[in-house]
């Protein structure tokens, strides 16, 4: 998979050669303990950064020169995992091979480069007007989940379920956290980002691994830092009663969302059991929530369950018809007490293993993917690869999933539907 | 079985088409594990008033038909076909636009075995009362999430305003109310007229041996029987190139304002090489107008009138195109006037010069070659650019020799006076 070279304390290098793809992928990852107000800077920096340096102060003089190297892609992102915030710098490139003379890859060396250490910084400040203008952006990123009622929903259920909790905390941050903050304190975010967070870089593609190491030490010399265990996730207690709250929107649809607890996250060894038992429940076309959700009641276009692996939550969404709401809670919780009856059979399971292995398989076929599930899981297992999860998924049993089901209690319902005065 | 090489993308394609006129193509990828195969009709929302198959008049559908037999095929007599699929590991879907509906499965192994599955599930129609009544509880609640997703009711509110007569300003899975309507019956009508191999094309494409799947197939597709193939009689309204309706509002509860202008395509009988270089052409034209390297965008990212919503689009197929231009905007009414003043002042001076021209086909060159490596993407669009009579593969060619003339020419077909309308999306009033 991919080879591992330490750059300097706390800074990784991870490099897959294939022939596989017609670009060059780099990724640069930074990592830093989750917190609120914290995530909204580094959002407005990784925007920041995307669109500026030095040597292209403007938006448009950077994008020109990305459009010049054969629309090389250039872009930010800011993401969260357990109880860490990551800044990611995705770019990718068309290999040189298919243009007879151009050296495309190392003048994106040189662009991000630029981005990374040369950013558009005048007296320990960013400029003040793309300061401005993405705190902007940023802040009606945020403001406009509103607008998407799934993800709307999915939101308040977790911030009711998992109040002041990474696992409710946005990785943009918060409205009030973005418009508080400076050209200044942008400035020594980035200090702070440069200087102490982890940095993965990742490298995939058609390339000479020994050259790229050099580039590497060239063009991104990352100092040492502290690579110290980041703080952990401490585990929830989770009381016996089950919250039912309703919140009202002008809309048509009911959104249904149900919060479950397990003590089965992602660095419990029982993890892949679960797995496993989420893609028996909810997870595929083949699932107990679609067959009879779906398909046997034609109450609802989508009912999926899904498994966040490291807030130890499962969650279940389907989009209703409000009036159904008792109905539609009763079947899906009969569901739930299927599985942990032990009323899963031989071929959900099998379908279930075969479903995720195609999916993990499949992952290889984009080097993005190969970034991201490689990323997570080396945190397990440095030496990871798909064939080890494959054969831990084969050896789960009905057994397993029963006992696995058993961990899993309800602690939320949330609905989020229609104002009844509503007129169409 | 042809073979025909792309040396400078270096793919290579097999292509045959079969005695009952389905037409098959390979495309072998290189270090790939999974294998993508999708199996088209050239058969969408649009298609509602046709001859059916053996019938001399011309009938009109229910709409939102070519969708709700998109659902009904996975159903049969002995269960759901989502379930074989599972088995043999294989992640299957299916989706229809205003001219197409595609079957389609991705898998890591058993290639054959869920080809096999695709073909017959897709050939062998079974419907009844019971699971077509059935199945309408399921898409009335897929109508009414949309009803909820304000860029789609301002992506198909912007197309109702274009157009006055056209089937494209139908919802593609119709309205709550009109699939009451459809029965059994119609599904065969239409399965039987459209779904005919001539009228079909298998994609596949990935971690598969080309002469090997091509001889399968043909095996299974000879021991099947069809009728004759029949030229297929649609029949679309006459449509002028103004729009119906120049401004519509919609009132949703939305985080912020929501604009979008149409500009409705007045060249529509294009196909083949021709309508590859439009379509490339009007891209390049909205790219300099509109994209991030724009003075238009300088000037309103500064100014705050457009954020990170902001989209562009060209469109264009046999009988309608349009291209679109919108965002969330807390300023609508000066946001309209920016877009319109591009287009307006592009007219009297035109501003993409010959660097600017160089540097966008270079963009689009690449990033074209980076959608190679998208297995899903070459099959999509294969299928698309082959029921227009172009060649995907043809896109890297065709734009290195595009001219400015033929970039103006393209301008023209969607910057006339009469051909805009405004949709908002609008925060109720306070």
């Amino acid at each position: 998979m991919f080879n591992k070279t330490k750059l300097q304390n706390g800074v990784h290098l991870y490099i897959r050669k294939t022939e596989q793809f017609k670009t060059v992928n780099v990724t640069i990852k930074w990592k830093a303990p989750l917190d609120q107000k914290k995530a909204s800077e580094r959002t407005v920096l990784a925007n920041v950064m995307e669109d500026s340096t030095k040597q292209y102060p403007t938006l448009s003089s950077m994008r020109k020169a990305l459009d010049e190297l054969y629309g090389t892609v250039l872009f930010t992102d800011v993401s969260k995992r357990s109880s860490q915030h990551m800044v990611s710098l995705y770019t990718e490139c068309v290999n040189d091979e298919f243009f007879a003379g151009e050296d495309i890859f190392k003048q994106l060396w040189q662009l991000i480069r630029s981005v990374v250490f040369d950013p558009n910084v005048t007296d320990k400040a960013f400029d003040p007007d793309v300061t401005e203008r993405e705190k902007r952006n940023v802040r009606d990123r945020i403001r406009s989940i509103y607008d998407d009622k799934t993800r709307f929903a999915q939101k308040r259920m977790l911030e009711i379920m998992r109040p002041n909790h990474p696992a409710s905390i946005s990785a943009y941050g918060t409205e009030t956290a973005v418009s508080e903050i400076t050209s200044e304190s942008l400035y020594a975010t980035y200090e702070d980002m440069m200087n102490n967070d982890l940095i993965d870089i990742y490298v995939v593609g058609d390339i000479d691994e020994n050259d790229i190491i050099e580039q590497i030490k060239q063009f991104l010399p990352f100092a040492a830092r502290d690579a110290a265990k980041q703080n952990e996730l401490l585990d929830v207690k989770v009381s016996g009663s089950v919250n039912t709250v309703r919140e009202k929107q002008d809309m048509k649809q009911g959104k249904l969302h149900l919060g479950f607890h397990t003590p089965v996250s992602f660095h419990h060894p029982d993890y892949h059991k679960m797995q496993i038992t989420n893609g028996v429940f909810g997870g595929f076309a083949h699932s107990k929530l679609f067959m009879n959700v779906r398909e046997k009641e034609s109450m609802a276009y989508y009912a999926n369950s899904a498994f966040a692996s490291h807030y130890g939550i499962v969650y279940v969404t389907a989009g209703i018809d409000a009036d159904l709401e008792e109905k539609a809670v009763k079947l899906i919780l009969e569901q739930l007490t299927a599985l942990q009856n032990g009323e899963s059979t031989e071929v959900e399971l099998s379908q279930t293993v075969a479903l995720l292995e195609n999916s993990i398989l499949s992952a290889n076929d984009s080097a993005r993917s190969q970034i991201e599930i490689f990323d997570q899981y080396k945190e397990l297992d440095e030496n990871f690869t798909a064939e080890r999860l494959i054969e831990k998924w084969e050896s789960v049993t009905l057994e397993d999933i029963k006992e696995m089901a058993n961990t899993i209690q309800l602690e939320i319902v949330y609905l989020l539907s229609g104002k009844e005065d509503v007129s169409e | 079985m042809k073979e025909v090489n792309f040396d400078q993308l270096q793919e290579k394609i097999y292509t045959e088409t079969l005695d009952n006129g389905l037409k098959v193509v390979i495309l072998p990828k290189r270090g790939f594990s999974k294998t993508f195969v999708t199996f088209t009709t050239k058969y969408g929302s649009i298609d509602r008033t046709f001859k059916p198959h053996g019938k001399d008049e011309l009938i009109t559908v229910p709409d939102g038909i070519a969708h709700f037999l998109e659902h009904k095929m996975f159903e049969k007599e002995d269960g759901d076909v989502f379930q074989k699929f599972s088995l043999n590991g294989a992640s299957a879907n299916a989706y229809t636009t205003f001219g197409r509906t595609a079957y389609l499965f991705s898998a890591t192994n058993k290639l054959k075995e869920n080809t096999k599955i695709l073909l017959d599930f897709v050939q062998q129609p079974y419907f009844t009362k019971q699971t077509v009544d059935k199945e309408k509880g399921i898409i009335a609640q897929e109508i009414t999430m949309y009803d909820d997703q304000p860029d789609w009711r301002l992506y198909f509110g912007t197309i109702e305003n274009l157009y006055e007569n056209h089937p494209v300003k139908i919802d593609i899975a119709g309205t709550v109310v009109s699939i009451q309507d459809i029965t059994a019956e119609h599904l065969y009508t239409c399965y039987e007229t459209f779904y005919h191999p001539s009228n079909m094309l298998l994609f596949i494409v990935g971690a598969v041996k080309p002469e090997e799947m091509m001889a399968f197939v043909k095996k299974d597709q000879a021991k099947k029987s069809f009728d004759k193939p029949e030229v297929i009689e649609r029949q679309f309204p006459s449509e002028s190139n103004e729009v119906d309706v120049p401004a519509r509002t919609l009132t949703m509860d939305v985080s912020k304002p929501k604009l979008n202008i149409g500009m409705k395509c007045t060249k529509v009988d294009l196909q083949g090489q021709e309508m590859l270089e439009t379509e490339l052409s009007a891209n390049l034209v909205l790219d300099s107008l509109f994209g991030r390297t724009s003075a238009f965008y300088e000037k309103a990212n500064a100014e705050g009138l457009v954020d990170e919503s902001f989209s562009y689009e060209f469109s264009l197929e046999e009988g309608y195109g349009f291209a679109m231009v919108g965002s969330d905007t807390d300023e609508p009414e000066r946001l309209e006037k920016l877009i319109r003043h591009t287009i307006k002042d592009a007219k009297l001076n035109w501003p993409v010069q010959e660097e600017d021209l160089d540097r966008m086909r270079r963009k689009k060159i690449g990033q074209f070659m980076r959608s190679l490596n998208s297995i899903e993407f070459i099959a999509n669009q294969y299928t698309r650019y082959e029921f227009n009579d172009m060649n995907l593969f043809d896109v890297v060619p065709t734009l290195e020799k595009l001219s400015m003339d033929k970039l103006k020419e393209a301008f023209a077909t969607f910057s006339d006076d009469n051909s805009y309308t405004i949709f908002k999306v609008m925060p109720p009033k306070q």
